[in-house]
């Protein structure tokens, strides 16, 4: 589906969205909106565009924002769009997809406690991979590995 | 009888792996299932932010233990993308070679540990047995039997050495015959097929909505496979059909996963084919065949990591043999990628499990979830 045509087609879905697509190579697209806008981008998608099947949702920890990403596929065009929203800090929170692609849930989570972007209206919100009560979001560029100097672990003694 | 819940791992025999399956149940019956993952969780996205392009490679095979090639493939695919790279033709076809010799492999491994959960221990040695075969195929070229760093951003390491095109079609003919064997042993045992038929059933809606991708999803009649679909690498040049099922149940499970082998087989035999009438060059020029140092030998100017990349974004998506795996490379013009994040096939199947156990039995639970073809290692990443 051509840009142009997949952006008037999302208009006449869901006409409030301010939502732009640029092209990305080997999909559709990168249909990018405000965050305000999720429920009604994801339900068109969805619904009219037709795009059933959720592959994956991400997150980019930019240095002066977040964003998200979801990836998604038409099983009649047989092709990828990407939907990216970028949230502001520094709480970084948008609505959750479960209600539009219930397999949404675990990538959700995962987003959640890797990249810290919160999903409102999630059911079930908890840490997936990391154990409960974990303090960190490991994605974050702020999170640093030990550079390799650091590796060398002076051994004491007793 | 009062409900409780029991832990079913991480160490148990259903697991294949180490992760745990919580399940609530009231006597026989499954009331409720919550699985907990990350017991396996290494941190590869993580990890991948500080490493250079081609050392990710190394991850790739630790992704997933059982088709680290496929992983492999996935990554450098969305890395090349990423990177503006093209590779020769003919590194093309030997990665649709890995890959498929490695759906063999993953599949025969799965056939071996579902078919002992059903409670049959001869097909388990027999699939053992021919798995090795393949596995010694790929010792012949790259050098390993479960972890390969083979390819390479811009082709593979090396090319096939001379005699494998012949001892390839000799194992395809060997196991050609054995595949006829291990259906003789499943489908006409009454066993596999009381612990089988119509368990773990999840139809093609829920499939489509809960993400559930790969031979689970074939099994309930969609015909959705990415190398028809959107196809990658040289599979539009090549002839296979779309295994698939239509009865949604373990045993479907089964069957599309014994045609997907006869149809990597035919994959196979395609590509050795094309092989052997086009030599020519598996890396393109000036790119280094050497995984890496995480510093640069001084003067080694076709070393990767030495040059600037305009930026980029790689996008791939591959049929991993679990299913629908992706790959995201964000490439912001350093030496290493900015964000690398990946889809697990397995990770979403198991999501889904609450959909395809609940009311069946305790003792139903090893046959569904070893129909599932579960890799922790991949899926915790």
């Amino acid at each position: 589906m051509p840009t142009e045509d997949l952006a008037t087609r999302l208009r006449a879905a869901a006409p409030e969205t301010t939502a732009t697509v640029e092209p990305l190579p080997g999909t559709d697209g990168r249909l990018r909106f405000p965050p305000d806008q999720a429920l009604a981008v994801f339900r068109a998608c969805q619904g009219v565009l037709g795009y059933r099947h959720l592959s994956m949702v991400g997150g980019i920890d930019w240095v002066d924002h977040r964003e998200v990403f979801y990836l998604v596929w038409s099983d009649e065009t047989r092709r990828y769009l990407m939907l990216s929203s970028d949230l502001p800090l520094p709480a970084p929170h948008i609505e959750s997809a479960t209600a539009v692609w219930p397999s949404a849930n675990y990538h959700e989570r995962e987003t959640w406690e890797m990249v810290g972007i919160g999903f409102d209206h999630h059911p079930d919100l908890r840490h997936l991979l990391m154990p409960d009560g974990y303090q960190f979001n490991p994605l974050l560029r702020s999170f640093k590995l030990h550079e390799p100097e650091e590796l060398e672990v002076k051994v004491r003694h007793v | 009888m009062s409900e409780m819940w029991i832990n079913m791992g991480p160490q148990h025999p259903m697991t294949h792996g180490l992760w745990n399956l919580r399940v609530k149940i009231d006597g026989e019956m499954i009331l409720d299932v919550d699985p907990e993952l990350g017991y396996l969780h290494r941190g590869i996205e993580k990890i991948s932010e500080d490493r250079h392009y081609n050392e990710i490679i190394t991850l790739m095979d630790r992704c997933c233990y059982v088709a680290g090639i496929a992983w492999e493939h996935l990554y450098i695919l969305a890395a090349e993308e990423a990177l503006h790279i093209e590779p020769p033709e003919r590194a093309r076809f030997i990665r649709v070679l890995c890959e498929e010799m490695q759906r063999i492999a993953s599949h025969i491994m799965w056939y071996a540990a579902f078919v002992q959960d059903v409670g049959l221990m001869t097909p388990f040695l027999y699939g053992m047995r021919d798995r090795d075969l393949v596995l010694d195929l790929f010792q012949s070229f790259t050098g390993g039997r479960l972890t390969y760093e083979y390819m390479r951003v811009g082709g593979v390491r090396n090319d096939l050495p001379s005699a494998f095109p012949a001892q390839c079609r000799k194992v395809l003919d060997w196991l050609m015959e054995k595949f006829r064997e291990y259906d003789q042993l499943c489908l006409g045992s009454a066993i596999f097929h009381k612990r089988c038929d119509n368990l773990g059933v999840l139809k093609a809606g829920d499939c489509v909505d809960l993400g559930v991708t790969g031979p689970m999803l074939r099994s309930a009649g969609v015909r959705r496979d990415l190398r028809k679909d959107r196809p990658y690498a040289v599979y539009d040049q090549l002839e296979f059909d779309v295994a698939h099922a239509e009865t949604s149940d373990v045993t479907g499970r089964y069957l599309v996963r014994m045609e997907e082998l006869r149809q990597s087989v035919r994959i196979v035999r395609q590509v050795l084919d094309w092989l052997d009438r086009n030599p020519g060059p598996v890396l393109a020029a000036n790119l280094p065949r050497w995984m890496g140092a995480p510093y640069a030998p001084v003067g080694r100017e076709g070393y990767l990591l030495k040059r600037k990349y305009a930026k980029g974004v790689g996008l791939s998506a591959i049929e991993e043999p679990h299913g629908e795996a992706a790959a995201y490379v964000v490439n912001e013009g350093g030496e290493h990628p900015y964000r690398v994040k990946f889809r697990s096939p397995v990770l979403i199947n198991i999501s889904a499990a609450k959909n395809y156990l609940v009311g069946y039995r305790v003792a139903d639970i090893p046959p569904i979830m070893g129909s599932v073809d579960i890799c922790v290692g991949e899926c915790d990443r």
